[in-house]
């Protein structure tokens, strides 16, 4: 890359806070880089410091525990894939993460990443989404917590303020054993970004879809009960989302096959 | 900044400029020419190296991130003028055409293997998804893989177009 900055790599999570917070105009976090890098290349990023999130301790830490399944900032969308709490409890967490990318790109990307990132194509926000996940934001001064139904705020937008960094993820226990299915169209059977996905999940009797690539921030849509038939479901599905034409497809196309997913999905996620 | 690796066995220190990737690195500060650049943003995988055992796209991983780290690249694969299986494989099955995305190939087949000794087509497919080819059309390369590993699956079951 011709472009250059400074490269740093706090090892501590107090540390990282003091870096990021001391670089809240100039500095850019680096998690998997999948995101990043690219960007930097493009000339659509032009950070003065990259700041290095992986190198703390604990950063990549995977837990399960009382409080459901912890996330570090650095853990990749293949150590979800390779975890067997994550595999035996959040069957959806793992649908979302093997529809990501390419296996190159899930060896680095992060969860995380995906998330702050804040595509309306995201792959794990609707896991996430569905399953009530919780973010943990730190930043020097201190720690909250925001439920993902709350994180996004707009395309490329979250409600992380400067200085602020998603410091883990919480899968709640009460979601582990939640049924779950993601369907992602795309353009070729490999890795692509979605034309589309819709994400079911059942758990008892609670039904909850999540919709990627439709609106400018992955949709949950909690309103479906088991009362309704496939076509009340997708259309419930189709009145919380507002898809765009763009090159990946049309308006038309998204929406139709919304509809598809989400009757099928209805269907079949028992 | 100063950095420590090891790349194909061997222990390397070098300083180098915190905006440069690994595979800059490894092509222009250590001349190790084989592994590619494609399109250099993580779409065509011909930058593939392994990483602390993982395939990973080295168009988007700086040189300092891999401070520490043990990568493989397609020079450790061949043991002087005698190639390793699966770039015998890849020989035996024509699975190499133009060339240009063989390195990557065979890096992420090596990492597949490393996991999944016998995999089956269809998780030969999942490993090199971030790979493409431009000449062979994949299926001669899945065939080499699937000749190496005698696995379940027969070649003739590929479909050829």
């Amino acid at each position: 890359m011709v472009y250059e900055f400074r490269y740093l790599a706090p090892r501590t999570a107090a540390e990282l806070a003091a870096v990021l917070d001391g670089h809240k105009d100039d500095g850019k976090l680096l998690a998997g880089g999948t995101d990043l890098i690219p960007s930097i290349r493009n000339g659509v990023l032009k950070p003065k410091v990259v700041i290095d999130l992986k190198k703390y301790s604990g950063a990549d830490r995977l837990s399960y525990g009382a409080d459901g399944l912890s996330i570090g900032p650095a853990v990749t969308v293949n150590d979800i894939l390779r975890s067997k709490d994550a595999r035996e409890r959040y069957p959806a967490l793992c649908d979302c993460a093997h529809e990501l990318a390419s296996h190159q790109i899930r060896n680095r990307a992060t969860v995380a990443g995906n998330v702050v990132n804040a595509s309306p194509c995201s792959d794990m926000a609707p896991a996430l989404l569905c399953l009530g996940a919780k973010a943990v934001i730190r930043s020097a001064t201190g720690e909250r917590v925001v439920p993902f139904s709350q994180f996004f705020a707009g395309v490329k937008k979250t409600v992380l303020a400067p200085g602020e960094f998603l410091s883990a993820i919480v899968v709640p226990a009460e979601s582990a054993g939640a049924r779950g299915r993601y369907l992602k169209l795309k353009r070729i059977a490999g890795h692509d970004l979605g034309i589309v996905g819709v994400l079911m999940t059942r758990r008892d009797g609670e039904l909850r879809f999540a919709v990627s690539s439709a609106a400018p921030t992955p949709v949950l849509v909690d309103s479906v009960t088991e009362k309704d038939s496939a076509d009340e479901a997708a259309r419930k599905v189709l009145a919380s989302v507002s898809p765009i034409s763009d090159v990946r497809g049309t308006k038309e196309y998204r929406e139709h096959m919304i509809g598809v997913y989400a009757r099928r999905l209805f269907t079949e996620v028992k | 900044m100063r950095i420590q690796l090891t790349v194909n066995g061997l222990a390397y220190e070098r300083d180098c400029a915190e905006h440069r990737t690994l595979l800059r690195f490894l092509r222009e500060d250590l001349g190790l020419m084989g592994t590619k650049e494609g399109c250099g943003m993580g779409e065509c995988g011909a930058c593939t190296v392994i990483m602390n055992g993982r395939a990973v796209n080295s168009c988007m991983v700086l040189a300092v991130e891999a401070d520490g780290a043990t990568i493989r690249t397609i020079e450790g694969e061949a043991d002087g003028p005698s190639l390793s299986d699966i770039q015998k494989a890849f020989e035996r099955n024509h699975a190499v055409q133009c060339g240009f995305c063989t390195a990557g190939m065979v890096m992420s087949v090596k990492e597949l293997l490393s996991e999944h000794p016998k995999p089956s087509a269809d998780q030969v497919k999942e490993a090199i998804e971030g790979n493409f080819c431009r000449c062979t059309g994949y299926t001669q390369i899945v065939e080499a893989v699937l000749d190496l590993t005698g696995s379940p699956e027969k070649k003739g079951e590929l479909e050829h177009v």
